[in-house]
């Protein structure tokens, strides 16, 4: 059955998709104007963000955040799913993200208040969300990061040297009730970039079903280490341009950089 | 894409699957298999032939191990290549889902 006022199913068929295209344009803009908030500027570093969805719309989510004590607190998360799924819990997450980092708690803190504030939705839902919050202190030069499942960030120095960062443990979001999380702090120095990124980009695929893979990722980040923060992001997103060469991109790209540099 | 092929032996039912669990597989899991699964009582998830586990495929391997174990029935991942293995360890999936689903 279709309302009276339409002549044709095939009429009130038109209608319903041109309600939902534009329901899902205003979705995206929604998103990206909150994924796109001004980028903190601070004296002692370079510090930028994009994310790339898979569809209209993703599940990945990035976040910077000042705190009162001059930390600055830097989050990149990955739902699973894909498009408009994806994006209701990626609010979800980022609301509860905001909320947990009034508190000022630690990294590790934070993510355990989050997993408890997520974990009965998540697990109704059946989803999950990884996540790695990190503090930056620019006055002590260190980054102290936690991890919900999610991947370490990539840090090459002055040197072009791929800095092994101490591993941690912690499940993602939604994975276990009361869940505790690990963190470790490194000291960062000048010129050091500090890579936070997404699964979408190691993962990303070529005609030939090959994977950009992190040794490829490492590879670009030490060819482009001297460069500003918003030029590496840019010669990142050419450098899986290149590899994927048009072939569709199928998990959303999310990737945020930090740089260190003379104050 | 994704494919699987079911084999029975007595109480067991081996099922092989073939390509890669992603977020395309999702109607294939959750509208054929989940209800093909239905009563089996022991389930064998053979991964000798998955190449590749995005963060959607865990998801969905996730729900799937739990549903089966909420309804009492025995599942097993075999088979799994390194590679997944390594990226299931960093998720920390074994812990999710029982440290004994999947067969090393």
């Amino acid at each position: 059955m279709f309302p009276k006022h339409f002549q044709t199913f095939e009429q009130y068929n038109g209608q319903m998709d041109k309600v939902l295209a534009r329901e899902i344009k205003q979705a995206r803009n929604i998103q990206m104007k909150l994924l796109n908030a001004p980028k903190p500027e601070i004296d002692s570093g370079e510090i930028t963000g994009v994310s790339i969805p898979a569809r209209l719309i993703g599940g990945d989510y990035f976040d910077f955040h000042i705190m009162p004590n001059g930390k600055i607190r830097i989050v990149i998360g990955d739902v699973m799913g894909k498009g408009i799924p994806a994006a209701m819990l990626m609010i979800l997450t980022r609301g509860v993200f905001r909320s947990s980092t009034e508190h000022q708690a630690s990294p590790s803190k934070t993510l355990k208040v989050m997993n408890d504030a997520m974990y009965d939705d998540l697990r109704r839902l059946g989803s999950f969300v990884t996540l790695l919050c990190a503090d930056w202190d620019p006055e002590a030069k260190t980054l102290t990061y936690a991890s919900a499942g999610h991947n370490l960030p990539v840090v090459i120095d002055r040197n072009q040297n791929n800095k092994k960062l101490p591993s941690i443990k912690g499940v993602m979001l939604g994975g276990l009730p009361q869940a505790s999380y690990q963190e470790e702090t490194i000291s960062l120095y000048e010129e050091d970039v500090i890579f936070f990124y997404t699964d979408g980009i190691i993962e990303a695929q070529n005609k030939h079903g090959e994977l950009f893979k992190m040794d490829r990722l490492i590879l670009s980040l030490q060819q482009y280490q001297d460069y500003e923060a918003k030029e590496i992001e840019e010669a990142i997103q050419e450098e899986i341009r290149k590899f994927t060469n048009g072939v569709i991109q199928k998990d959303d790209i999310t990737m945020v950089i930090l740089k260190i540099v003379n104050n | 894409m994704l494919e699987y092929k079911m084999e029975k032996a007595d109480d067991n039912c081996n099922v092989l699957l073939n390509g890669d669990l992603d977020i395309d597989s999702t109607e294939l899991v959750n509208n054929e298999l989940v209800p093909k699964l239905k009563y089996e009582t022991h389930i064998y998830l053979n991964f000798e032939d998955v190449n590749f586990v995005d963060s959607s495929g865990m998801g969905l391997l996730i729900q799937l191990v739990n549903q089966l174990k909420d309804e009492k029935q025995l599942i097993r991942i075999v088979n799994v290549k390194e590679d997944i293995l390594e990226v299931f360890d960093l998720l920390q999936i074994p812990e999710i889902i029982g440290e004994n689903v999947i067969v090393k």
